[in-house]
């Protein structure tokens, strides 16, 4: 008997609809329309990537994915249903620098999603240390975000988003604070995690470099009103290449999406 | 904060040296022995007193007073910080109000706190409590602030319930700022009942100092001014012990 079987016409896990998104701002003098008429699919198991120039709505977008904030008109499905408040099962956010608590330890920031759900703490600390050694921290369960990297900590908030093994990886301009060559590692170190779990991957940034070499799918939206000017496929071979940059595809690539943004700017 | 033991040493070594200016001073006369008792005369002194049931109530009746101000001002304050930084119009409208407040000498209006409560239990805590409690709203509301607004996201957006949010981002986050403003706030707080009562007062150890000094009892109360400066150190540097120790992430 398999009663679940004949229940479950859902959307596959991880898959996202955008249907129609808008959001207004209202101040007291206008209102901003800060996104209009959105309209995106993200198969499951994608790597997408969101980009624009600043006050295009992108992280807005990303936030409303994740639940923190509400579109004033259309829909948003993640995994088939609606989101209308966070729901870690399904989405797992990393936000940009200094979102880990300095108060606590590499390892009790990871088990912060496991504690609010009262999961005991020697299932807590396995977890915690699996989402760890899967982003390469292995033995530095111990030690204070003060006591870590920048690199490193972003893992850390990595390691926090995967833990609880939702199907969606939100990611709001996640390496935005770091230096140039640990942006660059943290990129592959990204794709390697991706690969080896097999998340959708919604990804916010402000670099183009980054967009192209991380993504399946680009994503070119537009300032005030924030709208989906392109949306690029990226024919490069996986696992991507440091060589890859400098090749015709890339530079192309990276060149339509400047032509966009330069247009707004 | 760690410091060598030549620090620690160079410390201890200018405290001992103040006592034995001090001894010296007095001991050869320099300063009229009269004037200033030498340290070790003071200190047999505050040996003795220690040992007087009169003086032991005295300090008994300050200690109440003292905690009973702070017991006070310390939630009744933290609750108004609270609303003030939770609120945007409140804050706007009572920020600068407080400011105004707490740049005025509090001393000024001890004359009407006795006319109001007496002399007696009530005038002390009132005054106490009235020299406290606006240091500790602003601390409050400045460790309020020192909430990052990432963290509640974060917290938010693992779901936390606001009992959560309470207790696991803004407790620790305030906590450093927090256990500073306690310290702070019983330096005010001390200062403030011993002030009342050397003003007016029967009972006391602030009475009792202002006693002495009126009768030029130097010995006494130069014990008397030691206590109270041993007293009030100990309680600062048993909070900043515990703050160190709830704030070594801070960096």
């Amino acid at each position: 008997m398999q009663p679940l079987a004949n229940i479950t016409p859902l959307k596959p896990a991880g898959a996202i609809e955008v249907r129609n998104v808008g959001q207004v701002f209202k101040t007291t003098t206008q209102d901003v329309v800060a996104l209009e008429d959105v309209s995106l699919d993200v198969k499951p198991g994608r790597f997408v990537v969101l980009v624009g120039p600043s006050g295009c709505g992108k992280s807005t977008l990303l936030m409303m994915m994740a639940g923190l904030r509400q579109q004033t008109s259309g829909t948003i499905t993640i995994s088939g249903a609606p989101i209308p408040e966070p729901d870690p099962n399904r989405v797992g956010v990393v936000f940009q620098e200094a979102s880990l608590f300095p108060w606590l330890t590499a390892e009790e920031n990871v088990e912060f999603p496991l504690a609010l759900r009262g999961i005991a703490k020697s299932d807590r600390r396995t977890r915690a240390q699996d989402a760890l050694k899967l982003v390469g921290l292995d033995g530095f369960g111990k030690r204070h975000p003060h006591e870590l990297s920048g690199g490193m900590k972003q893992r850390v908030s990595i390691a926090r988003g995967l833990v609880q093994d939702p199907p969606v990886l939100l990611m709001d301009e996640p390496f935005a604070a770091l230096d140039e060559q640990t942006r660059m590692t943290m990129g592959d170190e990204l794709l390697r995690i991706w690969a080896a779990t097999g998340k959708t991957v919604v990804f916010v940034t402000h670099s183009l470099t980054e967009a192209v070499y991380l993504a399946d799918e680009v994503i070119v939206m537009s300032p005030r009103p924030g709208r989906i000017v392109d949306h690029l496929q990226v024919p490069l071979p996986r696992p991507r290449t440091y060589e890859m940059l400098s090749g015709d595809t890339f530079g192309s690539l990276r060149d339509r999406i400047w032509r966009h943004i330069r247009k707004s700017a | 904060m760690r410091s060598g033991l030549g620090v620690k040493a160079a410390r201890i070594a200018i405290v001992v040296a103040l006592f034995a200016i001090w001894e010296i001073l007095s001991r050869t006369g320099i300063v009229n022995p009269r004037l200033l008792p030498s340290a070790s005369d003071t200190l047999a002194t505050l040996g003795d007193l220690l040992q007087r049931a009169s003086v032991r109530k005295d300090l008994a009746v300050t200690a109440s007073e003292v905690v009973t101000a702070f017991a006070l001002a310390v939630p009744v304050g933290a609750l108004i910080g609270f609303l003030i930084a939770e609120n945007r119009y409140f804050a706007e409208v009572a920020k600068p109000l407080l400011f105004f407040a707490f740049s005025i000498p509090k001393s000024i209006f001890l004359p009407m706190f006795i006319l109001v409560f007496g002399v007696g239990f009530a005038q002390k805590v009132g005054f106490g409590f009235f020299s406290t409690i606006f240091i500790v709203i602003m601390s409050t509301t400045t460790a309020v602030e020192s909430v990052k607004v990432e963290h509640l996201t974060v917290a938010r957006s693992y779901g936390a319930t606001p009992m959560q949010t309470a207790f696991r981002v803004y407790l620790p986050s305030m906590l450093p700022v927090l256990l500073e403003a306690l310290r702070i706030s019983m330096i005010f707080n001390l200062t403030g009942v011993i002030l009342a009562e050397m003003y007016a007062s029967r009972d006391g150890i602030g009475h009792q100092i202002a006693t002495w000094g009126e009768n030029f009892q130097m010995k006494q109360l130069l014990a008397g001014v030691v206590m109270i400066a041993a007293i009030a150190i100990a309680f600062n540097e048993l909070v900043r012990w515990v703050e160190t120790r709830c704030s070594h992430w801070r960096t």
